[in-house]
């Protein structure tokens, strides 16, 4: 079996947190079918006396609202649900386990985060259809603009993956930090533009913004994509991308290289 | 390859903890400047296991048996010493390592908590690249002798804590290792369980030829598995070497359990005596002395029962500890 091979096999395993559990999958497009209908109808009703507001029309803008609340699900299935988190493992101990078998708790984590996110991107794609279909978003603003849509959605997922592992090894040191987690999972949704885009916030919180990973993972695909961003300009944030999946890559490997020296397996 | 499965030099293990000081300042100080306190694990531990042998590691709470376990395992990295699994450093190459050793540790799961325990099965054949007629021939094995088809379609979360742990103990062989280690594996069964688990790994040893590393507290578990026991305290190996000869060793006393139709000891019996619910157990290491109250006690009628027996396998342990502690005290 190749290492390839083998990838994919672990990295499959992802669906099955939901699909074993009919009600979890229920409770996920209630949920979605929700948010989406609540965040068209709110940005629907502000549109209604403005036509054009912080360089964005009703289409431009309601497009990317409801395609931000998709963002949660870009992650794939709810990991805590199943105690199958970094931060349990490490809290149970059961972490032990990671280091038992002949593959890397790096890349280990990295294969099940590539499934989770597949996962999540296939439902994403799904939603994205039926919204679609029944009118609720707009189309991409060209061809170029889907392109480069796609292309920044992808590397967004990859700074986004570095992210949340960054999180995930800290917790190998950080156990004791409850707030932090939550903070950050506040802080990046914000600065990603997943609460509201992030053309409505005042111009000193969008240069703090460009200044941080998060608006890779959201904001910069669906600028793109409803013409916000113009083609033009892509290629500044395609690099600025890019600089962020290698800072992070690196500084993610020094923590598992650290965490991988120093584990300490909670309880006896 | 020659050689013993399992070799432990002289391993040490400090583990480094920052201090908490108390109260909101407290925190705050910690945070800035934190304080750092070592606790000695394991102070200096050394042995070797046979190939196909199985060694019981026994000791009190907190003597450091899981933390040596770990060393060997290749999860901690020792702070001084050195193991040897097979031949090899096990931390330095963990992912060869993992192919050569298989571990239960009885309180924790590595079966995916929230999937049928038979996903986790076919995630771990995927994981060590087991060719699926090997896998098949294998998990049938298992499941011959820990009976798991009936409830594996279960996920972990509805599972009772045995079949967990013989879902567990599959886990741990599914890719037949050579080298077990087992921390614990029996806490907290019923003795249906247990008694399954012991044959297991009786099975494991004897029939299939692997070394087995063991720690338990069940006392009438290291009576039936094993022939060899190394105990630790406080970080040290105390007493490395057969079970018969540390029951001789340390168990030449005799205890003698007696009840008398008047609840009380009558006068003419030598000692006091321990009051233990409705009798009284008299105890001593003189053979004499013994013969002596037996003598006495024969000749009453008051006598409703009587019992004697030497120390069981509890005492001796106990007596060893208190013993090695006063040495080093
Ligand atoms: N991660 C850790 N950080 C700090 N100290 C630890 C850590 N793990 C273990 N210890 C300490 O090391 C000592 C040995 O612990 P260990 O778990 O090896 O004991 P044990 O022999 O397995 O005990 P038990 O029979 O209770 O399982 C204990 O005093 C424990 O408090
Ligand atoms: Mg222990």
């Amino acid at each position: 079996m190749s290492e390839l091979a083998q990838g994919w096999r672990i990295a499959r395993r992802s669906v099955l947190y939901e699909t074993h559990h009919p009600g979890r999958l229920a409770g996920v497009v209630t949920q979605l079918s929700t948010q989406v209908f609540l965040t068209w109808c709110l940005w629907t009703a502000l549109y209604a006396t403005v036509s054009f507001n912080a360089g964005m029309d009703r289409g431009q803008a309601v497009t990317y609202a409801v395609l931000a609340t998709l963002y949660g699900r870009l992650r794939g299935p709810d990991r805590g649900l199943a105690r199958d988190t970094v931060r349990q493992h490490v809290r149970t101990g059961s972490i032990v386990y990671w280091y038992l078998r002949p593959v890397d708790p790096q890349r280990y984590h990295w294969v099940r985060a590539v499934g989770d996110q597949l996962y999540g991107l296939a439902w994403a794609a799904a939603a994205y259809t039926v919204c679609r279909l029944i009118g609720l978003v707009e189309g991409p603003a060209s061809k170029t603009a889907a392109g480069l849509f796609l292309l920044t959605l992808v590397l967004g997922q990859m700074v986004l993956y570095y992210l949340l592992a960054l999180v995930d090894v800290a917790c190998f040191w950080t156990l004791n930090n409850f707030g932090v987690g939550a903070m950050i999972n506040l802080t990046q949704n914000l600065f990603a533009g997943a609460i509201a885009p992030l053309w409505f916030f005042p111009g000193w919180f969008q240069t703090l913004s460009s200044w941080l990973p998060f608006q890779s993972s959201l904001h910069v695909p669906l600028s793109l994509y409803v013409g916000r961003i113009p083609p033009a300009d892509a290629g500044h944030y395609v690099l600025v991308q890019v600089i962020w999946i290698v800072l992070l890559a690196l500084v993610l490997r020094r923590f598992w290289r650290r965490a991988d020296r120093q584990v300490v397996v909670q309880g006896g | 390859m020659d050689g013993p499965a399992i070799e432990a030099r002289r391993l040490r293990k400090v583990f480094t903890t920052s201090v908490r000081r108390p109260g909101f300042v407290g925190a705050l100080r910690s945070l800035v400047a934190p304080e750092r306190a070592d606790t000695v694990a394991v102070e200096e531990v050394s042995f070797s296991v046979a190939r196909g042998e199985l060694l019981a590691l026994l000791g009190p709470n907190g003597a450091g048996k899981s933390t040596t376990i770990k060393m060997l395992a290749g999860v901690l990295v020792p702070s001084d010493g050195e193991a040897r699994v097979a031949g090899q450093v096990p931390h330095l190459d963990r992912k060869v390592n993992a192919r050569r050793i298989g571990a239960v540790f009885g309180q924790r799961t590595q079966l995916w908590w929230d999937l049928p325990a038979v996903e986790s099965f076919t995630m771990l054949r995927d994981i060590f690249k087991i060719e699926q007629e090997a896998y098949r021939t294998r998990l049938e094995e298992l499941d011959g002798l820990l009976e798991l088809a009936s409830f594996w379609q279960r996920r972990p979360r509805q599972m009772s804590l045995g079949q967990r742990v013989r879902c567990d103990l599959a886990a741990a062989l599914l890719h037949d290792p050579p080298i077990i280690f087992l921390d614990e594996p029996t806490i907290g069964m019923d003795a249906v369980a247990k008694e399954q688990v012991r044959e297991f790994i009786r099975y494991q040893v004897e029939q299939r030829s692997r070394t087995v590393i063991l720690t338990t507290h069940d006392m009438a578990e290291v009576a039936r598995l094993a022939r060899r026991v190394l105990l630790v305290n406080e970080g040290r190996v105390v007493y490395d070497g057969g079970l018969a000869e540390l029951q001789k060793e340390y168990g030449s006393g005799w205890k003698v359990r007696v009840t008398f139709a008047t609840g009380e000891v009558p006068p003419g019996i030598p000692g006091p005596g321990e009051k233990v619910g409705d009798a009284h157990v008299f105890a001593g290491v003189d053979p004499t002395a013994k013969r002596e109250l037996m003598r006495s006690l024969l000749d009453r009628d008051d006598v409703t029962d009587l019992e004697t027996h030497g120390d069981d396998l509890e005492d001796i342990m106990a007596a060893v500890y208190r013993k090695r502690a006063a040495v080093t005290a």
